[in-house]
């Protein structure tokens, strides 16, 4: 009988092995051309090192060979992670976390006579209430003659969009769609700013490695000889250039937005009431907080156990949720950079090694409190495209619709030219009920504006 | 991109200026070691003297 598995579209450029499902499960092939170091990596207690630092995430080894596979040595079925996060939708400090995951994970290892072969951001995670490394097979047996093979790639997508951000004081995470495998460095060098070449470290990682980068030539490869004080030295400056690196806490788009929704009667607290009873009697593990802001409703939905990624397209607000949950060890939520009407697309080779948001979107309960105007003043999206953009997000919806009267439609329309003569809620209603039937309603206190909870048909 | 980088493994580029920048790094420690070391000491003999009676 043929054996039945999926290869995972993005596993497919290391050849010590690879992802695959099997039966609906994830699991990791270890390759026999990886066998000597995958042994060194257990054997040598880096594994359990790693796992109880926080810094890996825990796999089990099954003694199958599920692909059928020659060259099959081992079968790892790894933590299940509820949600996976790129790199284009993380605030500041999640990638400056990730970073310096990598750094200790890079230590680690070199402690045990180990070394990351990889410095890849897609192999960090949020997962458990802190940033991890993920893959298992990026450790391979240490040559302190050597030099870093990954310190190139850690340069191009971990230090160059931190010190661009740093530098420029400017979100750039999204750089990364178009720039999947790390910032050019000649590029860098040229957006950088000049003072930043007074950073001993930024200079020596970022301008004159990218002048180097610039000027290479045919020439053959210069190995020349490396030591375990030269990487000592390399990774403690990486890790003092990273830790360096900071994002101001300038105002957002949206911050300060609770303090003043708050001072409106009791429009929050009732808002509070009415959500935490619909979503508690709801058959859902996950949530998707679309415009979360900084996550006040993504708090109240994990509290009830859920798994809650908290999307918003406002780098500030992402970086002050993400912070919080760092702080107060929150891991079920999961904060994301997100534009709804931009959402991330699926990339890579064949369009198949980075997943849309969409088709990423772990599916239970999408919540869109005080959104609508926005996509649909804001944005010009008609009510029936938000509909079926919420629809693909998931089977159970919140939303709060905000009349035309409302101050904030008001003042968005103040400075526009009113052609939304269509945002009234019979029209609203109407586009959402080609996808959803009405479970509940709720108006929110006097503030005019009304809570729906929605259930989708099946598809 | 220029054409002779298509022919450059990535990572094989950063081999020879990684050993320049770990020779410059080795010598900026160096001095920020000793300098360190220097604070440390009269940080403790200056703590020293102020927990004297």
């Amino acid at each position: 009988m043929p054996v039945q598995f999926t290869p995972q579209p993005s596993s497919y450029r290391d050849p010590s092995g690879f992802l695959f499902h099997h039966d609906g499960i994830l699991y990791r092939q270890v390759n026999k051309s990886f066998q000597e170091d995958f042994e060194l990596f257990v054997s040598g207690g880096l594994y359990e090192d790693l796992v109880s630092k926080k810094l890996l995430v825990r796999h089990e080894t099954i003694e199958a060979n599920l692909t059928g596979s020659h060259d099959w040595y081992k079968t790892l079925k790894p933590e299940l992670i509820p949600f996976i996060s790129y790199p284009y939708e993380w605030c500041f400090d999640m990638w400056k976390d990730a970073a310096l995951t990598t750094l200790e994970a890079a230590r680690e290892a070199m402690s045990k006579g180990m070394m990351l072969k990889d410095a890849s951001a897609y192999n960090v995670q949020w997962h458990r209430g802190r940033m991890m490394f993920l893959d298992t097979l990026s450790f391979e047996r240490y040559h302190p003659e050597e030099p870093w093979i990954a310190y190139r790639q850690f340069c191009e997508q971990f230090l160059a969009p931190l010190a661009l951000m740093h530098y420029l004081q400017w979100p750039l995470s999204p750089l990364l769609v178009a720039y999947p495998e790390g910032l050019p460095l000649p590029l860098v060098k040229k957006l950088l700013p000049f003072r930043s070449r007074f950073n001993l470290h930024t200079y020596l990682h970022l301008h004159l490695h990218g002048s180097a980068a610039q000027k290479n030539t045919l020439a053959p490869k210069a190995r020349s000889s490396f030591s375990a004080k030269k990487l000592s030295d390399l990774l403690r400056s990486l890790e003092t250039a990273v830790q360096s690196f900071s994002f101001e806490r300038r105002s957002g788009v949206w911050s300060g937005y609770y303090e003043e929704a708050g001072q409106r009667e009791d429009y929050f607290g009732q808002k509070e009431a009415i959500i935490d009873r619909w979503a508690r009697g709801l058959p859902v593990h996950f949530a998707v907080d679309i415009g979360a802001n900084e996550g006040h409703f993504s708090k109240l939905l994990a509290g009830q156990n859920k798994y809650v990624v908290s999307a918003d397209f406002d780098h500030y607000a992402v970086n002050r949720l993400y912070q919080h949950i760092r702080k107060e060890n929150i891991p079920n939520i999961h904060p994301i950079l997100l534009d709804l009407s931009h959402p991330s697309p699926a990339l890579g080779l064949n369009l198949e090694e980075r997943a849309s948001f969409t088709g990423r979107a772990p599916k239970g309960l999408v919540v869109a409190l005080a959104l609508i105007h926005h996509l649909a003043i804001g944005r010009n999206i008609p009510f029936n495209r938000i509909a079926r953009m919420m629809r693909d997000l998931g089977p159970w919806l919140i939303i709060e619709y905000v009349p035309r009267e409302d101050e904030k439609v008001e003042q968005m329309l103040r400075d526009k030219k009113d052609i939304y003569d269509w945002y009234r809620p019979e029209n609203f209603l109407q586009a959402f009920a080609e996808h959803y039937a009405v479970r509940a309603e709720e108006r929110i206190g006097q503030s005019g504006r009304t809570l729906y909870l929605m259930e989708a048909y099946e598809k | 991109m220029a054409w002779w980088m298509l022919y450059i493994d990535p990572g094989s580029g950063s081999y020879l200026v990684q050993a320049i920048i770990a020779a410059v790094l080795g010598i900026a420690f160096f001095f920020k070691n000793i300098m360190l070391t220097v604070k440390h000491f009269f940080f403790r003999i200056f703590r020293k003297k102020s927990k004297m009676p």
